[in-house]
């Protein structure tokens, strides 16, 4: 049993900059949670917190059921890949991973060889033991940083945007081995990044920062489908939000009056007339439509007409831009191969209010 | 409860211990600053009040004789020649040293810069002494220039080109002038080539693209230099004494003269004192004018059209008597540097540019080959006349022998100068690594209310002029009786020097990627683990550079460790010294060979090292 449990933590580092705002997270053993935010948004302090690095200003970190919270970071067993991995230049792989065992003291030397090497199996650059860092490539750094992280059989795994400096094509490699290899070990991990495709392919849940609070916690379809905050909504994915207020809540279904237009939305049970909202319609839940309607709500279902200004292949989809006629701009994304439109067209496109949710502001 | 209580004890406990450590660390370099550098310093300015008596030395008490004697004797005057001295040797180095520096910058042949690198630098850590002696090999009569004079016919007779005024700027130029060509040369190197490409691409000339693109953006470096060889210059006692005559005997000459030989130490306090003086002086008129100075270096126009930036600039020295010669010298040279340029324009503007530009490429060339043969050949004339088979120096040498090594090596006088002068240094290099080690550790890792301050502290002792601070040394030994002893040159040494590897390994520190050291933690490597394993390892270039730069200058000390040895103890350089001036036997010419040799091979030890440290 070696999941983190993060205590109402904050970091404050002046009287204006506080970076981490009252933070409460439990983590399972074995499970991969990712912090994922902007740029400042606190995830890298938060890590660094439960490696010990940045002390707290208040709360408690437990890791494996243990306060933590005063040990320095050589006393806390966590493993952590730096996002320029941190190999050190001077000695080799070999040296790099048995670095931890080393430190240790509790290894005889054969256990520490049979150790890199497994580990080095693990990470499948078994024939590198002798070479130095800077002798390997980006993707096979990053594969012996994990090495050297796992190799003492840390508590925890801390990814600080490890995949951050790789190119796309390994990046994408590197998630899906990273994920395996964590699997495989079994490893409470915590991970860091900016990249919310990153988040989404690689955590059993996810938890979206912004300003040093959690806006949402939950598994990656979950924050995806179901973003509690037009933040998340926004960040995760991409997504057509629709500000305005509640006039009408009946059904279950919800009427939002954002200025030029109404829009519908499955209603929340909290939903109460006059709240400030935004409407939440991912682009794949839109719809072409043949024939040509008002505009706006008709029978559940959002209307809407404009030009085609916009379109771009993403491989198994194409993606619309849609401008209406009260300048809004609608993101469609379609699978190849399904009604094409060329940019100049003039078309309606639609979403059903059951495939829209409200979010607060 | 009990468990809490127990915690939060030990917690705070060692909070308390880490809050006290960073002052117990930070207290071992300070307490040797404070108390072996600023407390020698103060005592050297409260002698400088003392009352000389004469036979008996000196008492305590309080005079301004000392001062007003300076202002109404001699000794004024020689101030003017000191500054002369210091101003012709620093605008000559720039005229020599540009064009090397430039060379250097911009060739596209690393090997070659490399050798022409390692052999500037290598002569830059000489010993003041051989160097000067070089020269006297050199320009003495039946020496290397008047033997080609007569064997050419150029002269009549042997001439003697030393001691005089123009063989004393000869020798100072020849030891500063590496000091000159680095500054320059990082200011170059600095300077992005692309610059230079779309000034051509604009249709400039290669004169018009120097004149108007490449001198303002390396006025810095010029500015630098220039200031740097000036104070050296103004410090420098080996040069004048050895090739200088009587009238240019420079105030670093003088204050020497006082302690050594009148015993006079007050007066020497209150000479040092007002050399420091000077140089703050120059100093504070160099940041006050470094601007307008610079842009009168940077555009000659704005300085013939319009002299008024001139008048305003020389200002500030104009009581300086003897200054405003050389300044309106300096005018000259500018107005012929303008008039020679614009005629080579006109010139070079009326042939086809190819031709142009082989032409100023061959003269550049043959320019840099000029000063690089300038600065590479006295010492290779003193590695050839040591093989010499004869009794007296000649040159070509008459043949070749090892008899001057053997005699080095087996006279215990040589000897015994050798193993001081190791000990000395290796003694220096471990104190000057220790202080500027620890103190450029502690600064980097742990705040401090005056951090930047303590560091400014850290550098201070290598700015003082090493005239000085012997004289300061010598007072306060003599106090606490570490004169005349191997010991107390060490220390000296190792003070003085303490700034090389304190601002190498700063240096260092600074580039460190702190991520390894997180990265060794969460490893589970404790804090000295962590330093043991990882920081030190990759500081060990800079630890080791600093170490062995320190050893190396404290090899070539002259006159801080002559000032403290009181005739007791004796180094190579002493040794070198002495003899010169009784006779010159070529043994003198084989412990030179052994010692630039010894000089190359750490230099080159350094170099590899930090894989190019001039790069």
């Amino acid at each position: 049993m070696s999941g983190i449990s993060l205590k109402g933590i904050s970091k404050r580092y002046s009287d204006e900059v506080l970076a981490v705002d009252d933070i409460d997270l439990e983590i399972e053993s074995g499970e991969f949670v990712t912090l994922v935010g902007p740029s400042g948004c606190g995830k890298t302090t938060t890590l660094r917190t439960i490696a010990g690095f940045e002390k707290p200003t208040a709360g408690e970190v437990h890791i494996g059921g243990k306060n933590v919270t005063d040990a320095p970071p050589y006393e806390r067993n966590t493993g952590m890949v730096f996002q320029d991995f941190a190999l050190f230049p001077h000695l080799t792989v070999h040296e790099n991973v048995a670095y931890g065992m080393e430190a240790d003291g509790g290894y005889t030397d054969e256990e520490i060889d049979s150790r890199v090497q497994e580990m080095l199996e693990l990470v499948e650059l078994p024939d590198t033991a002798d070479r130095k860092p800077a002798q390997l490539s980006g993707g096979q750094q990053q594969r012996i940083a994990l090495a050297r992280a796992l190799a003492p059989k840390p508590d925890a795994l801390l990814l600080d945007e490890p995949l951050a400096s790789l190119d796309k094509k390994l990046r994408e490699q590197m998630q899906v081995e990273l994920r395996r290899i964590q699997q495989e070990v079994g490893i409470t991990t915590v991970f860091v990044t900016h990249n919310q495709e990153e988040a989404l392919t690689m955590s059993d849940r996810l938890a979206v920062m912004n300003g040093g609070k959690f806006e949402q916690v939950g598994p990656p379809g979950d924050v995806y489908d179901e973003p509690e905050t037009r933040f998340v909504a926004d960040f995760i994915g991409t997504a057509n939000i629709f500000d305005g207020t509640v006039t009408e809540s009946a059904d279950g279904v919800a009427s939002v009056d954002c200025g030029d237009v109404t829009v519908l939305s499955a209603a929340r049970a909290d939903t109460a007339v006059g709240d400030a909202v935004s409407v939440v319609a991912r682009p794949e839940r839109f719809e072409f439509d043949s024939a040509t309607a008002d505009g706006g709500a008709t029978d559940g279902r959002n209307v809407f007409e404009g030009e085609v200004t916009f379109r771009r292949h993403l491989g198994s989809s194409v993606e619309y831009r849609v401008e209406t006629s009260d300048e809004r701009e609608i993101v469609v994304v379609r699978k190849s191969g399904l009604d094409e439109h060329e940019p100049g067209d003039q078309v309606t496109v639609s979403v059903d209010a059951d495939n829209c949710r409200l979010v607060s502001t | 409860m009990a468990t809490e209580t127990s915690t939060s004890s030990s917690e705070s406990g060692r909070a308390g211990l880490k809050r006290n450590a960073k002052y117990y660390i930070l207290s071992y370099p300070l307490a040797w600053l404070v108390f072996v550098f600023l407390v020698p310093l103060g005592m050297l300015f409260m002698f400088s009040f003392w009352v000389h008596v004469p036979g008996t030395g000196y008492e305590p008490g309080f005079t301004l004789e000392n001062y007003t004697r300076f202002f109404t004797s001699i000794y004024v005057d020689q101030l003017w020649v000191t500054l002369e001295l210091a101003l012709v040797t620093a605008l000559a180095s720039l005229a020599l040293g540009y064009p090397l520096a430039y060379y250097l910058a911009r060739i596209d042949r690393p090997v070659l810069r490399n050798v022409l690198l390692i052999t500037i630098v290598s002569s830059l850590w000489i010993t003041y002494v051989i160097r000067a002696y070089a020269w006297q090999v050199i320009l003495a009569s039946r020496g290397i220039l008047s033997s080609l004079g007569v064997a050419t016919g150029v002269l009549e007779t042997h001439q003697a080109f030393y001691p005089g005024y123009w063989g004393l700027v000869v020798g100072m130029v020849y030891v500063f002038l590496p000091f000159m060509v680095l500054s320059l040369y990082s200011s170059i190197r600095n300077l992005d080539g692309e610059l230079l490409e779309a000034s051509k691409n604009l249709g400039a000339g290669p004169l018009r693209t120097f004149r108007k693109v490449t001198l303002p953006l390396t006025k810095n470096g010029i500015a630098s230099g220039t200031s740097l060889v000036f104070i050296l210059a103004l410090g420098s006692y080996v040069l004048p004494r050895l090739l200088g005559t009587p009238a240019q005997r420079t105030l670093p000459v003088l204050i020497e003269q006082q302690v050594m030989s009148e015993s006079n130490y007050p007066f020497g306090a209150a000479m040092s004192i007002m050399l420091i003086l000077v140089m703050l002086l120059f100093l504070w008129a160099i940041v006050r004018i470094a601007n307008v100075s610079a842009a009168n270096i940077g555009a000659g126009d704005a300085l013939s059209d319009d002299d008024e930036p001139a008048v305003s600039a020389s200002s500030g020295l104009s009581s300086v008597r003897g200054l405003l010669g050389s300044a309106s010298a300096a005018v000259g040279l500018t107005a012929v540097y303008d008039r020679v340029t614009s005629t080579l324009s006109d010139v070079v503007a009326s042939v086809d540019s190819g031709t142009r530009e082989s032409v100023i490429g061959a003269t550049f060339r043959a320019y840099v080959a000029a000063v690089m043969v300038f600065i590479g050949a006295p010492l290779a004339i003193i590695v050839a006349v040591s093989f010499t088979p004869e009794e007296f120096l000649t040159f070509p040498p008459g043949g070749f022998s090892m008899r001057w090594y053997v005699e080095f090596f087996t006279n215990p006088a040589w000897v015994r100068s050798l193993v001081n002068s190791l000990t000395i240094a290796a003694g220096a290099a471990l104190l000057a690594t220790s202080i500027g080690g620890i103190l450029a550790f502690t600064l980097d890792r742990f705040d401090y209310r005056f951090g930047a301050l303590i560091g400014m502290f850290g550098v201070m002792p290598i700015l003082v002029p090493p005239v000085i601070i012997a004289v300061a040394f010598l007072v306060f030994f003599l106090q606490i009786g570490l004169t005349g002893s191997r010991v107390g040159i060490a220390v000296a040494h190792g003070i003085f020097y303490a700034p090389l590897p304190f601002i190498l390994i700063t240096q260092g520190l600074g580039e460190l990627d702190r991520t390894y050291e997180e990265a060794a933690m969460n490893l589970g490597a404790s804090p000295v683990r962590t330093i043991r394993t990882v920081t030190y390892p990759l500081l060990r270039a800079n630890v080791v550079s600093g170490a062995l730069f320190a050893f190396i200058l404290s090899l070539n000390e002259y006159i801080i460790a002559w000032l403290l040895s009181l005739f007791l103890v004796k180094t190579i350089p002493i040794q070198i010294f002495n003899q010169l001036r009784y006779s010159y036997p070529p043994t003198i010419a084989a412990a030179s060979t052994v010692f630039i040799l010894l000089t190359v091979v750490v230099m080159t030890a350094i170099d590899r090292l930090s894989g190019g440290i001039w790069e």
